[in-house]
């Protein structure tokens, strides 16, 4: 048998992306809902305006952790006792933009646990207690984050990245002490109240739960607020953060971009693709698989609204630090000047092929895919059009790519360790 | 435990996993689960070796070799980029009972897989540099989440506290990094000649295809590996603990953290099933005995948890947190034995009985939304005796009843049944 020669590879033809019901909440708020055929398993997203970016961050951090903390008439822990007696799950996720409520249950739970959750939101009543639990929670966690120099880099990367806008403020320890209740009831009206900007629904429900799910939000419905773009300006240099007995340096390289309606954007992706974001890129190749210098690195595209941008990001040995630096200036350097060849570009069009197969499959992942391009007023033609880039794109146009954006001398450098050996 | 009667509730209707099943002449077990409606297929390779099989001096080694899985096989000198042209991903995780390779890649393609799966089933590369390169990845990994991290080593240490004897007492990173620099290309050579071969593994695809077409295509790829042998399994055996074990380690970290380490049941016994849902009524929830007492009531600990080590062998039962600043371990140390003693006298209500178990349901239900979680656990419930395991289970948890749980932790929290790692703050805060 002939071992040595792949099997032959079959085209992906088609992608079938499901568009979702769409119904708007109170005339304002999108509500989205995909059908899981099949199983029980449901699960419904509240999107919030309520994100870090919106006042100071303590204020969205400490009321995201307070929405289920008690009321008048029930504590935290009756809220949860009767969130578990329904066998439900919630997570709450803060960003820099949003606020997301997430519950879980079976078909049957959801719509009396998300009553139980909307019922706490509307009567929440910020006990002290709970807010000084929270607040000494948060305290201790954050200075176990002090101790990671993968945490030291980021925020830095991210103070230096977005300077002058309020994507660059963080939370200190100080912070938690000038807090005050009036001030996180004051967010939670602001934000929460009228603050509900989209919601989604995966699951098996009739027509009338659906209706029923509308009616538990339309409370809650508002609309984003078109606060104007904020500008960045490409931020770069080098900045060490020194932190004594590490074994490891953490690394941050980046610059400003651009979201999803760029023209460059598709293009954008596949280049770095071969670059940085996936387990047979240049940067893994060279640095972990030949160097051996680290236990992983990656470059992606990180979207915001109307904005994004692009982020190198690594933990490597503390004495191959500036090594790796050179390494990771080296294969931009190599990307600018050479072209790159058939195989290793015909290799990415079917990785990221498949993996575009991969994304679509199944109803929680089409309900991402489908936010992904709802989040900048995009539809699924956009996906349509990353296929045909992908199908066209040339050695050239990613070489051109390369040489307007993996530009070293216009990037901000953050590392985070013992002081760098050369 | 099996159930003593069959109690079917009403929202109950388990959607069962189908599967088939196979095995070719040289020993290889196949697992073959249908799924119509994904475009996607999964390759997932359960290899029955584990960081508790190797030597003490040699330790960290199962995992070692898991990243030269990767770096080329006899006939093919890459393992990935063939998978990625071909639009899949490939990954592998090793615990200290097992290593399981897996590839999740468009239907059509899924060819590629078996004939890089199989050939590295074959034989290995063996290439030096290979070795060399990995061997640095591996001491990275190791510093990036055991030495780096605050609280990193605590698994490090924890483990020879509570393990004399069971090679359950190292990581399965390993021991020290020491260990992972003297590997030498012989020892690669003499684990691949033991462990990797078909009668040693567990292959489980699933996918939308023919179940002929599948026993065709795996009859040529794997068909013609020599069978081997499947080694013997004699490790030292864990003598019954009788005396409470204590260690005090001081880390320059910000607050103190605990970990009491109970001995639990095997895998494959019905304690296991009984003290996974006493861990969720002790420690999982906000609503959890442990979060409520020691937390919300005491104030003593900012974050508690309860949960079980599935280790195959004789595991864990543990409860860990951070302390609250200015609290001592002591009182928590006095507080926690209160509650443990407290619940073996008056465990829980019908009602909380009857929310555990629809919480395991739904947890499952979500578990099984991915075509690759199904595939990893009908292979590794083969692993345990019978794949069909997946669809017994939830009737095992069914028929735990609340004297189930009294006794268990009557039995479980005793102090000679308990070893305790403090890691005590150097940093201060007011």
């Amino acid at each position: 048998m002939n071992r040595i020669e792949a099997p032959r590879l079959k085209e992906i033809d088609t992608i079938n992306f499901i568009e979702p019901r769409k119904v708007l909440i109170g005339n304002i708020a999108p509500f989205y809902s995909i059908e899981n055929q099949g199983s029980e398993a449901a699960r419904i997203e509240l999107f919030f305006k309520a994100g870090t970016i919106i006042d100071r961050p303590v204020l969205a951090s400490l009321c995201s952790g307070l929405l289920l903390a008690g009321t008048s008439k029930e504590s935290a822990t009756d809220i949860h006792n009767n969130i578990d007696d329904l066998g439900g799950f919630f997570d709450i996720n803060l960003s820099q933009e949003h606020t997301v409520v997430s519950v879980y249950a079976l078909n049957d739970q959801i719509i009396p646990l998300l009553t139980i959750v909307m019922d706490a939101m509307h009567n929440a009543s910020f006990p002290e207690a709970e807010i000084e639990e929270q607040i000494a929670d948060k305290k201790q966690r954050l200075r176990v984050s002090y101790e990671k120099v993968n945490f030291l880099c980021q925020r830095d990367f991210q103070k230096r990245l977005f300077e002058g806008t309020n994507y660059a403020k963080v939370t200190e320890i100080e912070d938690y002490e000038t807090v005050t209740r009036a001030e996180i009831i004051d967010f939670f009206n602001s934000n929460y109240r009228n603050g509900l900007l989209k919601a989604t629904l995966v699951g098996r429900l009739q027509e009338k739960q659906l209706i029923e799910i509308e009616q538990l939000l339309e409370p809650w419905a508002g609309k984003e607020v078109t606060n104007d773009t904020p500008i960045f300006k490409q931020q770069k240099g080098n900045y060490h953060i020194e932190k004594t007995a590490t074994v490891q340096t953490g690394i941050r390289i980046g610059r400003i971009m651009f979201d999803r309606k760029h023209e460059d954007y598709h293009g954008f992706v596949i280049m770095n693709t071969i670059f940085g974001d996936y387990f047979g890129s240049r940067l893994m190749k060279n640095i972990r698989e030949d160097k051996g210098y680290t236990y992983g690195i990656g470059s992606a595209l990180a979207e915001m609204k109307d904005n994004g941008y692009f982020i190198i990001g690594t933990e490597v040995g503390a004495e191959v630090a500036a090594a790796t630096l050179k390494e990771i200036q080296f294969e931009m350097t190599h990307m600018k000047e050479q072209l790159v060849d058939k195989e290793e570009l015909e290799l990415v069009r079917n990785y990221l092929l498949g993996q575009a197969l991969k994304s679509a499959d199944g109803p929680f992942a089409m309900m991402d895919l489908f936010l992904g391009v709802e989040m900048h007023g995009l539809d699924y033609s956009f996906y349509n059009e990353a296929l045909k880039k992908l199908k066209l794109i040339t050695a050239v146009e990613i070489q051109s790519l390369a040489k307007k954006y993996l530009v070293w001398e216009e990037m901000l450098v953050i590392t985070a360790g013992q002081q760098l050996i050369d | 435990m099996r159930p003593k009667q069959r109690k079917i509730l009403q929202n109950f209707n388990f959607n069962m996993i189908q599967f088939e099943r196979f095995e070719l002449k040289n020993g290889l077990k196949v697992i073959f689960h249908k799924d119509t409606s994904t475009p996607m297929a999964v390759v997932n390779t359960l290899y029955d070796v584990g960081a508790r099989d190797e030597q003490e001096d040699k330790t960290g080694f199962a995992h070692l070799f898991e990243h030269l899985m990767f770096g080329g096989s006899v006939n093919i000198p890459s393992y990935d980029a063939p998978l990625q042209n071909a639009g899949g991903e490939s990954n592998a995780f090793t615990s200290n009972d097992i290593t399981n390779y897996y590839n999740v890649l468009p239907a059509q393609n899924i060819e590629t897989a078996l004939w890089l799966e199989s050939d590295r089933m074959l034989s290995l590369a063996f290439s030096p540099k290979s070795l060399e390169v990995q061997r640095s990845v591996v001491i990275e990994e190791f510093k990036q989440r055991y030495l780096n991290q605050p609280y990193g080593d605590d698994w490090l240490l924890l483990r020879p506290l509570a393990y004399l004897k069971h090679p359950y007492k190292w990581a399965t990173i390993g021991k020290s990094l020491q260990h992972i620099e003297e590997v030498q290309l012989d020892d690669v050579k003499a684990f691949f000649q033991k462990h990797y071969n078909p009668a040693n593994a567990i292959l489980c695809i699933s996918g939308n295809f023919e179940f002929e077409y599948i026993k065709q295509l795996v009859e040529h790829w794997y068909g013609n590996i020599p069978g081997g042998i499947k080694p013997a399994r004699i490790l030292p055996q864990e003598p019954k603990q009788t005396e409470f074990r204590k260690a005090i380690y001081e880390r320059d970290v910000p607050a103190d953290a605990f970990y009491y380490a109970f001995k639990m049941g095997e895998r494959k016994s019905e304690e296991y099933y009984i003290a996974d849902m006493l861990s969720d009524e002790l420690g999982k929830e906000k609503s959890s005995v442990l979060y409520l007492k020691l937390k919300k009531e005491l104030q003593l600990v900012t974050d508690i948890n309860a949960y079980i080590l599935g280790s195959l062998d004789q595991g864990l039962f543990i409860i860990s947190g951070k302390m609250m600043n200015g609290k001592s371990m002591d009182e928590l140390d006095s507080a926690l034995w209160e509650v443990l003693n407290e619940f073996q006298l008056n465990p829980i209500t019908a009602q909380e009985l009857k929310r555990l178990k629809l919480k395991i349901r739904t947890s499952r239900e979500f578990q099984e939304q991915g075509l690759l979680n199904r595939t990893m656990n009908l292979a590794y419930y083969e692993l345990l005796g019978d794949a069909n395991g997946i669809n017994e289970e939830h009737e095992i948890y069914n028929a735990i009843e609340v004297e189930h749980l009294q006794e268990l932790s009557k039995q479980l929290f005793v102090k000679e049944n308990c070893s305790l790692l403090q890691i005590k703050a150097t940093q201060s805060h007011e």
